[in-house]
């Protein structure tokens, strides 16, 4: 991500979860958290916990996020001291009614961060949107008029299960794949381009009139099943010589250390010396699987249900 | 058996790294095949695990029909994880995340060279200065960004946990603590120090505990096998493992072999094999070429002179002051005092060494010399001779209106122009300069080791931005970083060479883009006139960096430390011709260590 990347993700971020935007400057925003990002963000758990009991009025935290380091420079040098002044000003009166301050308008501490790409608070924010979109439930708006409709003026609706796969393979180095890919619940059909194909389309949480659901002829622990199974098929034909190469290693290393400890336990006189070599060979053989052994893991990134029109 | 999973990180089971928990092949393959869902095979040497709780949710949610989570959001996770894929087994991922940092290239390389070539369980004994830390931090970082590590433990000595802690928090935005409270163990990176770990109640739970990486900086201090530090680190589980040492090993045969043995057991063969094949005595090798192989399969030790590490040059300057009439008096009214109590009998060393500080103090300020004479006169009994002596003394410091180096140092800052560091061993001096400078009309800020991190820093911060000078009395301590200055003044000098390498390391290091001056302030006829002789003429130590110094010393002082010997000289000689002979010898000594322990070095 570069800045401007990171920028658009986070003003994203923000306006998904209800922020108050006070100032937008080029590469960079003063905000004052909602409640909601607060608590995600901020690392308040007791502050929550009074005013959830005592059902005080939160008072979320205003940052200042520079996205931009070398727009930065040229700009900061001359906007940060009228932001400044500007700041303190604002909080009193033009910000204000916009956030009730309890106790008059009392000056806004603002927290000036820098956000990259690779920043703690970045990777916070990461953190809370995997919290936050975990699992969803989405229709597609209908199409206008009813052209494409039957002759009740239903539009029939597909039900789908969409997965974001994601694939790790690791040994003692790692790479990572992601993946997704849907399946019809009425059909069975697999679409590898799915998520890629949502992007196009006016999705909404609510059930929209005039469309029926067409009845699912699977369920979704059988979709999920064949989901799985199709990916593990095509995961098989990939390039595995990355793991022969780890095992190569590991076999290496487990002889290395064997040879090590074997001649020692051999030599040893007591059965109490024997034990407690035989016992460290074992944990430096489990270290070196632990290290080298190739794996797979295939996790659910996110996943969710889309009703979408048409039969498939 | 390691109890399976134990202080291991509460995950899904499918999911758990085959880690310690899983140990044979056998049985891991039984064990799974019992475990429901079963890890499949993807390929006859690849299990897949896989981890469905974000389904698992789903079907909840369905089944109560709801709540539901932000469709923004949902397509955001996939963008992140987009970001921060990493699709590649080898190219280095940490330097997209850490945009403000720039290793120096040997660094970068040594980084590589572990995650690709080592695996992840290297030496790293860099020469000092070469940037140790930073190594190990990039190589930390590279693991995480990969997922591969989480669970961390850096052990170090104590003085250095929390110069650790904010390395890693400000260069790698890695979320270290300092070990402080028993629950602070739980954190995913910890930095402690190994004297605390290793002891109960600390040593239980580490040892239980599995880390995906082990980091131990002075790990030569781990060389002796028998040692309970040593047991202690052997013992924790780890699948990562970087140990940190400056100091070249080589030098000992027996000590490289438990320290590759702690990373690497067998990798220069049983313990039997180790010295048939490639020891011929206690520091000499054989079969030079395949333990060089062994070696490097293990070990990184970069060199200043390996070339790539550009430092500046250093100039020094000695400059010759005569001290005005009233000081020498004050000198050579002291020197006579010192003779005349060292000398008497049942003088312990200890108290020969405060008489001789009082002979060093008087080079440096009245202020000095006056604070310790007092205390002296108030340990002296009451109806002692000496106190009549002791208060002759403090009349001479009376007498003393002005101070010839005081006024001298002024002249040169003012010469200089820039930033300018002065060093001096006395705490009474520095608040004499402070004065003094003020009174002038310089900016001067102090600095020394008593002062708590956040004063440092801010004393710091006001000498890069404010102020021209820094008064300093502590060269050592951890992070004085000082390169934007390149002017050193030693008011005064420490007797040993180590501490004056300290001083001009705080300028004179990576990072610093001109060529360092350093002034050393030296009174003719004077005891500080025989030391300057020694550290400048004799072994050259302000000019050339001497790699192994730290070594040198070492083994100069495993008999007696330098200031005791230039101490007893000092005293024991009968004239200044006696003295200069002396000191000429103890410097012949150290240019003879050097030259060994560099041959060593070479092997």
């Amino acid at each position: 991500m570069n800045a401007r990347q990171v920028e658009k993700f986070v003003m994203s971020y923000l306006e998904a979860t209800g922020c108050s935007i006070i100032e937008k400057s080029k590469g960079g925003v003063t905000v004052r958290l909602s409640p909601e990002a607060d608590k995600r963000l901020t690392n308040r758990p007791y502050y929550w916990g009074f005013v959830e009991r005592t059902g005080t009025p939160p008072e979320t935290l205003t940052f200042h996020w520079q996205f931009a380091q070398e727009d930065a420079a040229d700009e900061a040098d001359a906007g940060a001291p009228a932001n400044g002044g500007q700041q303190a000003a604002g909080s009193a009166v033009g910000s204000a009614p916009a956030q009730p301050a309890p106790f008059g308008a009392p000056p806004v501490r603002v927290l000036r961060e820098e956000l990259y790409f690779g920043s703690g608070r970045l990777a916070q924010i990461f953190g809370a949107v995997y919290d936050g979109g975990r699992c969803v439930a989405m229709f597609e708006e209908p199409p206008r008029g009813r052209a494409s409709a039957d002759r009740l003026g239903s539009n029939p609706y597909t039900a789908w299960l969409g997965v974001n796969f994601k694939v790790d393979y690791e040994c003692d180095m790692k790479r990572e794949e992601i993946y997704g890919w849907g399946i019809s619940l009425a059909t069975g059909y697999i679409d590898e381009r799915f998520l890629d194909g949502l992007r196009d389309r006016k999705l909404t949480p609510r059930l929209p009139s005039n469309i029926h659901l067409l009845p699912n002829g699977l369920s979704l622990k059988k979709a999920m099943t064949q989901l799985e199974h199709a990916l593990e098929r095509k995961l098989k034909g990939g390039d595995f010589v990355w793991a022969s190469e780890a095992e190569e290693r590991r076999q290496d290393e487990l002889q290395r250390i064997r040879a090590y400890y074997e001649p020692m336990i051999g030599r040893a006189v007591t059965e109490e010396e024997k034990a407690a070599l035989t016992q460290r060979l074992a944990q430096r053989e489990s270290e070196i699987d632990w290290q080298y052994r190739p794996r797979v893991t295939l996790s659910v990134m996110n996943c969710g249900l889309f009703h979408l029109p048409g039969i498939h | 058996m390691p109890a399976a999973g134990a202080g291991a990180p509460a995950q899904p089971d499918e999911v758990r790294p085959p880690g310690l928990s899983s140990s044979a092949d056998a049985t891991q393959n039984a064990v799974g095949a019992t475990r429901a869902p079963a890890a499949r095979k993807l390929h006859p040497l690849v299990d897949l695990h896989i981890d469905r709780s974000a389904f698992e949710e789903l079907e909840r949610r369905a089944d109560r029909g709801g709540p539901w989570d932000d469709w923004t959001l949902y397509k955001m996770s996939w963008e992140a994880e987009e970001a921060q894929l990493v699709t590649d087994f080898h190219e280095l991922q940490c330097m997209r995340v850490l945009p403000g940092l720039t290793p120096l290239p040997h660094q970068e390389d040594t980084a590589r060279r572990v995650l690709h070539e080592m695996r992840g369980r290297a030496i790293l004994a860099d020469e000092v200065g070469l940037g140790k830390t930073i190594e190990a931090g990039l190589i930390l970082k590279e693991y995480i960004v990969r997922g591969l590590v989480r669970r961390t433990l850096i052990l170090v000595p104590a003085s250095l946990v929390l110069q650790w802690v904010r390395e890693l928090n400000a260069k790698f935005g890695i979320p270290a603590i300092a070990q402080k409270k028993a629950y602070h163990w739980n954190n995913d990176i910890v930095v402690a120090s190994i004297d605390t770990a290793k002891r109960d109640p600390h040593r239980e739970l580490l040892l239980d505990a599995e880390y995906d990486m082990l980091i131990i900086d002075e790990a030569h201090k781990l060389k002796n096998k028998k040692t309970g530090n040593y047991q202690f680190v052997s013992d924790i589980r780890k699948k990562y493992c970087l140990l940190l040492t400056a100091t070249p090993v080589q030098n000992d045969m027996n000590e490289l072999y438990n320290l590759i043995t702690l990373l690497k057991p067998g990798q220069l063969g049983g313990e039997g094999d180790f010295s048939a094949n490639y020891v011929a005595g206690k520091r000499i090798a054989k079969n030079e070429d395949k333990l060089q192989a062994a070696l490097g399969q293990v070990m990184i030790r970069n060199r200043r002179s390996d070339g790539g590490v550009e430092f500046t040059r250093r100039f020094v300057a000695n400059v010759p002051l005569t001290l005005s009439p009233e000081e020498q008096a004050l000198y050579e009214a002291v020197t006579r005092y010192v003779r005349e109590n060292a000398t008497v009998e049942g003088v312990d060393m200890s108290s020969m060494l405060s008489l001789v500080t009082l002979q060093r103090e008087v080079c440096s300020s009245r202020d000095a010399v006056f604070l310790t004479l007092v205390n002296l006169f108030k340990k002296t009994p009451e109806d002692s001779p000496r106190r009549a002596k002791i208060w002759e003394l403090v009349e001479f410091i009376r007498q003393v209106k002005a101070n010839t180096k005081a006024e001298a140092t002024m002249e040169l800052i003012r010469e200089i122009g820039d930033k300018v560091i002065v060093f001096t061993e006395y705490r009474q001096t520095q608040e004499y300069l402070l004065r003094f400078f003020q009174e002038h009309g310089l900016i001067a800020v102090p600095y020394r080791g008593g002062m708590n991190r956040g004063k440092k820093d801010w004393m710091m911060d006001l000498f890069r931005r404010r102020a021209q000078v820094m008064v300093a009395t502590e060269a050592g301590g951890e992070g004085i970083n000082l390169q934007f200055c390149h002017h050193i003044i030693n008011f005064d000098l420490p007797w040993n060479p180590m501490r004056v390498e300290q001083r001009i390391g705080r300028v004179h290091r990576l990072g610093q883009t001109e060529d360092v001056k350093i002034y050393n302030l030296c009174t003719y006829g004077t005891i500080e006139e025989h030391i300057v002789h020694l550290l400048h003429e004799k072994i050259n130590m302000f000019e050339t960096v001497i790699g192994e110094l730290d070594e040198i010393v070492e083994r100069m002082e495993r008999e007696e430390s330098l200031e005791k010997r230039l101490a007893k000289m000092l005293i024991g000689a009968k004239d200044e011709g006696e003295l200069r002979a002396g000191i000429d010898n103890l410097g012949e000594s150290l240019l003879r260590t050097k030259a060994q322990v560099e041959t060593e070095g070479e092997t």
